[in-house]
Parts: structure tokens; sequence; C-alpha cells
């Protein structure tokens, strides 16, 4: 048994952020998938391990017992600093700091506009087969009042026009801003492969094909050269080769054009 | 850190806590007072790089610029002071403590920051936000890349207050004292055992929410003595010495949005 465990949906977005760094660090760990669209997350099992009831959750036993980390970006940041293997942050402190601050920009910011726009056209319709009472069944065994009202917008799909139209603004913002960064340097934030690349990655990855009037070898040539280096990193096939269904095989006729 | 330089609002907030962040770290850095409500963070000169001036996802705080590069967040800078330091103390060396601290700086962040902010902005700026003539204003605005931030800027102008987010800060900032409350049960001084970033971020928010928001610390004594002890810091003490009126902690701009997704 390994002494990581970590509790994951799929390889996209935020559960896939821990499993690349894992990756990236050569560290071992048993893989416990958690089936979002089956409400394994809110399931007293997983419940017991995060309370919150988010993935992806990641535990780490040894001499201390046993720890439980959450939070996908956060847990990033722990498996570079606790493991060995290649260091996934720069060394100089300003570097450092625009590794974080792209994180957060991502985190906070563009990220959760690419979820909205997500879960509007993909985890709502995935659930829509399911009568109204089961979905508010589902809802009631939710733990945290925010991801409540986000599921209730999902699955009853009341996103408003205005909200939507905002999260593809941001969108197409970030996809610029994020576009001149990478024409400053090799990758994100920094000269070297980091956790900034690994984050921002993990949402970007399907705009070829999700968004390719933003994304395109003309319009976006430093994301396109960004994209087919991280790519071909033997981390990021691994890891994409532990993923089932939509994602990966979107993934996979990706990186088929790509490679 | 030659040509360095930090500017910096009236020391509340995240201003308050970044001033601090420095006077810990002992690095020698300028550090220049600018009017974050007159819209003086958006026309700062000396840099060829200002992304992350524009779009801090913390709105209206403190910019450093180092190399030519326009820095901001609040918690980074903290970081970066402690990591160009040395290592200054700020923050845990042991990964499982720092990934407890980055976590709760996530919670103040995301959080309480957001709600103070909203409470504050209102409370103090509304007025002499709206006696600016329309041209002034327009200028203010036309200088803000961001236009989501900008929308907050014409929210605050226009006194759109909405009484749910209103309702929702004021529930987070008593959550918030609570939290603490319950995080020095144990006795600790400091929120997670040895002093840090926490600290610092945490008291810098909820410290102008003591007159605000006076109910929020009501029977609240382990949270009202830990403030009283971060206040009394030296670094603390250096950072509000940099105030030019005598209320910094009626001192707002706006803030980070509240979390609208995710």
């Amino acid at each position: 048994m390994a002494d990581v465990t970590l509790y994951h949906w799929e390889p996209n977005a935020n559960s896939g952020k821990p499993m690349l760094a894992l990756a990236e660090k050569g560290v071992a760990f048993d893989s416990h998938y958690i089936d979002m669209l089956k409400f394994d997350q809110h399931q007293p099992e997983y419940l017991a391990v995060n309370p919150q009831g988010t993935i992806p959750a990641m535990t780490h036993s040894g001499p201390w017992g046993e720890r439980v980390l959450t939070e996908s970006t956060a847990i990033m940041e722990y498996v570079d600093e606790a493991f060995d293997g290649p260091s996934l942050m720069p060394a100089d402190p300003q570097d450092r700091w625009r590794v974080r601050w792209w994180m957060k920009f991502m985190d906070q910011w563009l990220g959760p506009s690419f979820s909205m726009i997500g879960w509007c056209t993909f985890v709502g319709p995935s659930l829509a087969h399911k009568s109204e009472e089961e979905r508010e069944a589902m809802i009631a065994r939710i733990p945290l009042p925010e991801r409540r009202a986000a599921w209730r917008k999902a699955m009853f799909a009341e996103f408003s026009e205005s909200e939507l139209a905002e999260s593809s603004r941001r969108i197409a913002k970030g996809v610029a801003l994020l576009e001149e960064e990478l024409g400053k340097r090799e990758y994100v934030a920094s000269n070297q492969y980091s956790l900034a690349d690994i984050n921002i990655f993990n949402s970007t990855y399907m705009l070829p094909v999700g968004n390719a009037d933003l994304c395109s070898p003309e319009l976006t040539p430093n994301i396109w050269r960004w994209l087919k280096t991280v790519y071909r990193r033997p981390a990021v096939q691994e890891t994409w080769a532990m993923g089932s269904g939509r994602f990966t095989d979107r993934f996979n006729a990706i990186m088929g054009d790509f490679v | 850190m030659s040509g360095a330089v930090l500017y910096h609002g009236e020391p509340n907030g995240p201003s308050l806590s970044v001033l601090a962040a420095l006077a810990e770290s002992g690095l020698d850095i300028e550090c220049r007072p600018i009017d974050l409500l007159a819209g003086e963070r958006h026309t700062i000169s000396g840099s060829t790089d200002s992304v992350a001036m524009d779009f801090a996802v913390e709105g209206e705080g403190p910019v450093l610029v180092a190399n030519g590069e326009a820095m901001s967040e609040a918690v980074f800078l903290a970081q970066y002071f402690d990591e160009a330091a040395g290592g200054c103390g700020l923050q845990p060396n042991d990964p499982y403590k720092r990934w407890q601290m980055l976590m709760w700086c996530r919670q103040a962040t995301e959080r309480l920051s957001p709600a103070v902010a909203y409470l504050g902005i209102f409370a103090t700026s509304q007025r002499r936000l709206a006696e600016l003539d329309a041209g002034t204003f327009d200028t203010l605005l036309a200088s803000i890349a961001s236009e989501d931030l900008r929308a907050r800027w014409q929210d605050l102008r226009d006194d759109r207050v909405d009484a749910a987010k209103v309702a929702d800060s004021k529930a987070k900032v008593a959550q918030f004292a609570e939290r603490v409350e319950n995080q020095l049960a144990d006795g600790r001084a400091w929120l997670m055992g040895d002093f840090s970033i926490a600290d610092l971020e945490t008291f810098a928010w909820l410290r102008p929410m003591r007159s605000l928001e006076a109910d929020a610390f009501a029977g609240k004594g382990r949270c009202s003595a830990w403030m009283d002890r971060v206040e009394a810091r030296p670094s603390v003490q250096a950072a509000l010495a940099r105030a030019t009126t005598d209320h910094p902690e009626r001192a707002f701009a706006p803030g980070p949005e509240i979390n609208r997704w995710g």
C-alpha cells in the first residue's frame, strides 16, 4: 500500500492537478476514483475522508499518522515540498511570486468562468434525465451551502444570460492575457515547468476544440506552442491514461492532432 | 532591493498586512503612499509589465514595482518578502504546516476580505466618490483596465447596495471572528502556533470591523486578545505609523469581488 491515497475524478481541471504533480515527482499513490456525476463525493464513505465533500482530497501517512489534504492548488504545493523529485517551483523569489499570482488568477477569476460554462453545458445536462425528486435528494446530501446552490443552478438550468455572458467575456480576456504572458517566457510565470503550468494547462488543454474561436495557431501562437510542449510531457500522458470517458476521449482527440 | 518601490494605501486591509510583512522581513524597500480611492493605483509609473496590477483578484491593494514589474496580492507579497529575505519567519518550513497556513490564508482572502471590503466601502467611501464631478470620475474609471473592477467602482459611486450581499458579508465577518476564537481555544498565541502571514492577513482585514461590526466580536475574548497582541507587534505599529489620516481603519477602496461561482 502506498503512503499516498488520492481521491479524484477525471484528470480534468481540479482533480487532475494533484495527479499531475504526483506524476511529475514520481510519487506512487493509491487511486480512488470518485464519480462526481454519481455524487460519490457526497456519500458517507467519502465524507469520512473529507467532510466538505469536495474533490480532490489526498491522504499522506507517515510517522505523524494520517494527514488529510484538500484544495487542489494547495495539495500541489504540499506535494512539491513534501516529496523528492524535480522541483515544480522556480528558485527565484519573484518567479515564485508570479507562479502564485497566476494560480490565483486561474483559481479565482478565470477558472470559475470555465467552470460555470462547463457546468451549464455538460454537468447539468448529464443529470437532466433524473427526476426532480432524485435531483432534490442529491442536492440535500451536499454539505456546503455554496455547493448546494451551485448544483441547484446546474441541475435546474438556472444560469442567467448575463452571468453566462460575463463568463464568456472573462474567458476571452483570460486567454488573451495568457497569450501575452506566454510571449514573455517559455512557461507560465517562469522559464521552467512549474505548478502554474499544471494548474493552467488543466483548464486550458481543451481550448483548441472547445474555444477554437479564441485559440488557434494563428490567433494564439504562444499558447499553441506551450500546449504542445506540455502535452508531450510523459507525466501528462501517464496521467491522462488513467482517465475514462468523455474527457479522455477529448484529450486523446486533441493529442492526436498535436503530436 | 535596489529600485523597488511599494505603493500602498492607508494601513488598512491589504496595505496594512503588506506594510507589516515588509517590516517583519527587514528588507530595505522604499514605501510610497498613494490615495487608492482617487484611483492612483492605476496610474503608477515605472512598470513595463502591469498585468498583475491591472487584474489583481484582490482589487485595490498595494503594488510592489520590482525590476520593472508590478506585483500584487497581499499574501503573495508577504511570501515574496519572506523568501527574498532568506526566510524571516513569516512562513513555516514544514510542508504540512505550510499547507495549513495557505489554507487559512485562502479562507481569509476568499471569504473574509471580500466581505470586509464590501461592508467597508459602502460605510466609508461612498460619499466621497459620489461627490466627484462626472468628468473626474470618468477619467478615474477610464484608467482602470479590468472591466469587472470598473463595475465595482461604478456600483459604489451609484450607491447600488445589494442587501443580500450585505447580509452575507456580515455573517462571514462574524463567522471568521468565531473561527479565530476556536482556533485559539488551545491557548496558542498565534493562529498557526508560530507567528505567520496568517496572523497578519487575518488581523489586517478584521481590524476595521472592530468598529463597523462590533457585534461580531462580542464575547470573543480570545479573538480580541489576539488582535491586541498582533497590533502590539513592532512591525504592525510601524505600518500603522505610516497613516496619513486619523482613521486608517476607515480607508477603503473597492476590494475583491464576492465569489460569483464555484
